[in-house]
């Protein structure tokens, strides 16, 4: 851990966070929904200035989606991962594009992809999926085959009766 | 089957011999064609030569996965090309769509969508097998047998009833171009 990944652990006491450890430059810190929006303002103040990603993790069996934000300085690259749990059911959030402007197409991405809501973000309009027509694609009970088989029929093969018929003739399979 | 009159013969042997091919390229099969144009394997004695626009291309290749985004922008470019118009597939991502065959955007065989004359089985073919490929589709054109432009008028409904079934509607609406 560098010098002022220490200091920034030491800053974010107050908001009571998880740390943990993944890596010599790398820290995730898990903090409750409502501390997370001063949470990333204190650590941009302290340097994690880049916005490196915005995504979002679908925890079926907790019934939770998991936000991941991670910030990266340009001083000493160390990177946080700051993460959050809102509840699956009614997914809403506080969005961050006023803090930094990229994230608002991550927002939509999220949207768009697990259906998450961020208020003060009006643009949600689809970003990478054209007439979408189911549930968003990347929640755990979304099923890709069955989608796929509605949608994109595939090649029906015709059985291969002698192959067959030769692998029986060698034992290979019972007939 | 029709006779083929004599110039139709000419024209079609004329035709196999300089192969314009549109440089357009969808998936990751894409990767082999520099090594097949390149002094190795020199694509261009054939008379195979990359063309940048699709209303001077005779050859449209689909080089690998396909998906819903990607397919309007081929059908769109595949009835901006002129008659007659050829199309390969490559790999195994366009004969039954490979190993993205459960994904929620690939389509999973491209004849459904435009008519096919030869496909490359493989991931990825290698560049003798995108010679081979190119030889037999300079083959099935000198015989007169490489007409997927010519089913493609005749079966309009269905291909189109094909693409509207899985994509919603062919129309392309794109926000970083309207």
């Amino acid at each position: 851990m560098t010098n002022s990944m220490n200091e920034a652990i030491e800053a974010l006491g107050a908001f009571q966070p998880t740390i943990e450890v993944i890596d010599e430059r790398e820290i995730k810190v898990s903090v409750s929904p409502d501390k997370v929006i001063s949470t990333l303002e204190l650590l941009k103040s302290l340097g994690y200035s880049h916005l490196s990603l915005l995504t979002c993790i679908d925890w079926i069996d907790d019934n939770q989606f998991e936000l991941v934000y991670i910030l990266f300085s340009w001083k000493d690259g160390g990177k946080f991962i700051v993460s959050t749990r809102i509840d699956r059911n009614n997914p809403r959030f506080v969005t961050v594009k006023e803090i930094w402007p990229v994230a608002r197409f991550y927002e939509r991405e999220i949207h768009e992809f697990f259906g998450v809501k961020f208020i003060g973000n009006d643009d949600m309009r689809p970003l990478f999926l054209e007439l979408w027509d189911d549930k968003p694609p990347l929640r755990k009970d979304f099923d890709p085959l069955e989608y796929s088989k509605k949608k994109f029929p595939g090649r029906e093969y015709r059985k291969d009766v002698l192959g067959e018929a030769k692998k029986i003739f060698r034992g290979e399979i019972n007939g | 089957m029709k006779e083929r009159t004599i110039w139709e013969r000419i024209a079609d042997n004329l035709r196999s011999r300089s192969i314009w091919m549109l440089h357009y390229c969808t998936g990751c099969g894409a990767v082999e064609l520099p090594p097949s144009m390149t002094s190795r394997f020199d694509m261009e004695r054939f008379g195979i030569m990359p063309m940048a626009t699709p209303r001077q291309a005779d050859i449209l290749l689909i080089t690998g996965y396909l998906n819903t985004k990607t397919l309007r922008r081929v059908i769109y470019t595949y009835e901006q090309m002129p008659d007659p118009k050829y199309v390969v597939g490559f790999g195994s991502c366009t004969i039954n769509g490979g190993i993205y065959f459960d994904s929620y955007a690939t389509v999973n065989r491209l004849d459904y969508y435009i008519p096919v004359d030869v496909y490359i089985a493989g991931c990825m073919p290698r560049p003798e097998a995108i010679l081979e490929a190119f030889n037999y589709l300079m083959e099935k054109i000198r015989k007169g047998e490489a007409n997927g432009w010519k089913r493609y008028k005749e079966n309009y409904e269905w291909y189109k009833q094909n693409q509207i079934r899985s994509l919603g509607e062919v129309y392309v609406h794109d926000e970083f171009h309207e």
